[in-house]
């Protein structure tokens, strides 16, 4: 079939530079949109049918999702799941509703709130930003004094999300967590990300290796998927005695880490399932 | 008996005029959250029915009103309405759509493709924070000297929302602007805000006189209201060669100028909105 698929990113990395070649080998007609130099009005004409959003701001890709939603076109991913994935009180707000099990957590507004939740919840903590990802600025919280110096500094940060605190109890993983990646609610392949340090995004040095599907992880995967909305995901999962734990789900995936240990041509997968979503 | 949650971190004179009216009721129970003081479980209620958000932090109402998503409790304004008017961008997409005249805009990213949606729409434009009140850095740009230096000032701002730049057309209004207080559709009152200065916010130094209600005024008003999903919002607006233009609308609003200006009981008719939200559902 022929279309025009826009493409929205401010940089090119590995996993653009792939899905450009993707959309060739399929003979998909590529316009790259390059949000640095966008001007967009409320309303407005666009030359493709369907957008695909690649773009690493997350404050521009919500912003351009939806005014280029608004302007009537399709979107991978739809703004309403950036809204929610790119939030963690709003993803886990939604994992809970879904009854997904997902660490426990609790949300505070101010510094003395916070500590007191965070004296509730019991050492080891974990405080993340609202928004934000690549393990950026996730501390793990073991005593009192560490939290105050933390939360003290976290006030200082000046940005507006800041002063909500986001507070998850800290969970023994053996070393490693899981990402599925879950194309239209369907998982497509997992991988381990395994390091010494407790944070295991690869971003962070975490390495990968295949993670063989099993019953348990595409089931809680693809739930996760659809308590957010569906679309193109990658759901981290944490292991522990208890079973899996969801514990994010990314909206702009990062797979260039992925390909080779699951041996699944990952962009091929979201280029097909960006046909898909055309076609229906 | 009717629990009233209500949300606040700061005592202003019109959260004093709300409390005292909520006091006053036999019927209702008066609930306060200080939100510095609330620690809120993904799945909590708070053991309120009605929710009236009178905090001054956005992010803190957006955040809190998305934890009470999908419980029984109503929020006065809900989390889709605060989305909305607590986001420019938003506020001036939803008018748009719904046919309500508001100002033309235009929407950047960087300070390089700013300059030149200024340079488009021609000088002098309002460079606004999407997410901003009480009049804070909005700039009026008169020239390209000006838009270079205020646009690298604000990259240089700290926050996240700094990074999308929201342009908009200047309106030659007379000195002043006019807010209506709109319960659920209905506008219980408007108030000219008069100011020499170019931004007529109270809170800035406008001065605030009864403007009386037309059915243009009216209508206009509920037009905006449903565009961006009712509630109890403050919808400013001013008054052009054409007709009337909506440039904003606040939830959790003001209206110490429009008690000054007006003689209804604007505290206790947002009390009653509140009150008769939570018993119908």
């Amino acid at each position: 079939m022929s279309f025009r698929l826009g493409l929205l990113f401010s940089r090119i990395r590995m996993e653009e530079k792939m899905l450009i070649q993707e959309a060739k080998n399929k003979n998909i007609d590529l316009v790259k949109i390059d949000s640095r130099k966008l001007i967009m009005g409320l309303s407005g004409n666009y030359n493709f049918d369907m957008l695909l959003e690649r773009e690493v701001s997350h404050s521009r890709a919500l912003y351009a999702l939806n005014l280029f939603q608004g302007c009537g076109f399709k979107a991978l991913n739809r703004y309403d799941v950036a809204l929610l994935c790119g939030d963690k009180v709003a993803t886990t707000k939604a994992l809970e509703d879904a009854n997904i099990p997902t660490p426990k957590s609790k949300v505070a507004f101010s510094r003395e709130s916070a500590i007191q939740a965070i004296e509730e919840m019991g050492y080891p903590v974990v405080i993340k930003p609202a928004i934000g990802s690549w393990g950026r600025l996730l501390a793990k919280v073991n005593d009192r004094d560490s939290a105050e110096s933390l939360l003290e500094h976290k006030e200082h940060l000046g940005s507006y999300y800041h002063s909500i605190f986001y507070i998850q109890e800290y969970i023994k993983k053996p070393g490693r967590d899981i990402r599925a990646f879950v194309f239209g609610n369907k998982t497509i392949c997992a991988v381990y990300r395994s390091s010494l340090h407790w944070i295991t995004n690869t971003s962070r040095g975490a390495k990968t290796s295949c993670c063989a599907l099993t019953p348990e992880i595409i089931d809680l995967s693809e739930k996760a998927s659809k308590a957010v909305g569906g679309g193109i995901l990658a759901i981290d999962l944490m292991e522990t005695d208890d079973g899996l734990l969801i514990n994010e789900v990314n909206y702009t995936v990062e797979f260039r880490n992925s390909i080779q240990p699951t041996g699944v041509n990952i962009p091929e997968e979201i280029i097909k399932y960006v046909i898909e979503v055309v076609e229906s | 008996m009717i629990k009233l949650g209500f949300l606040f971190s700061r005592l202003r004179v019109e959260e004093k005029h709300l409390i005292k009216e909520i006091e006053s009721r036999d019927d209702t129970k008066l609930v306060m959250l200080d939100s510095r003081k609330l620690v809120v479980d993904p799945k909590s209620n708070l053991n309120i029915d009605v929710l009236l958000d009178r905090e001054i932090s956005q992010s803190r109402a957006l955040h809190l009103m998305q934890l009470l998503k999908n419980s029984h409790v109503q929020c006065i304004n809900s989390y889709e309405v605060i989305r909305i008017c607590g986001d420019k961008v938003f506020t001036s997409k939803a008018l748009r759509e719904a046919g309500v005249p508001t100002p033309e805009v235009k929407v950047a990213f960087t300070r390089e493709s700013a300059l030149k949606a200024i340079e488009d729409m021609g000088y002098p434009v309002v460079l606004k924070p999407v997410d901003g009140s009480w009049g804070r850095l909005i700039a009026k740009i008169e020239n390209r000297t000006a838009a270079e230096a205020i646009l690298e000032h604000k990259s240089y701002l700290s926050s996240y929302y700094h990074s999308i730049f929201y342009i908009q057309e200047y309106i030659h209004k007379p000195d002043r602007d006019i807010r209506a207080l709109v319960l659920d559709g209905n506008t219980i009152c408007a108030t000219y805000r008069t100011s020499e200065n170019w931004f007529t916010n109270v809170a800035r130094g406008g001065k605030a006189i009864k403007c009386p209600l037309t059915p243009e005024l009216e209508d206009i008003c509920l037009k905006a209201s449903q565009a961006v999903g009712d509630g109890a919002l403050a919808i400013d607006l001013m008054e052009t060669e054409d007709g009337y233009t909506v440039h904003e609308i606040n939830c959790s609003m003001e209206f110490k100028g429009s008690m000054e200006a007006q003689s209804i009981n604007i505290p206790g008719m947002i009390i009653d909105y509140c009150i008769s939200q939570a018993k119908y559902n």
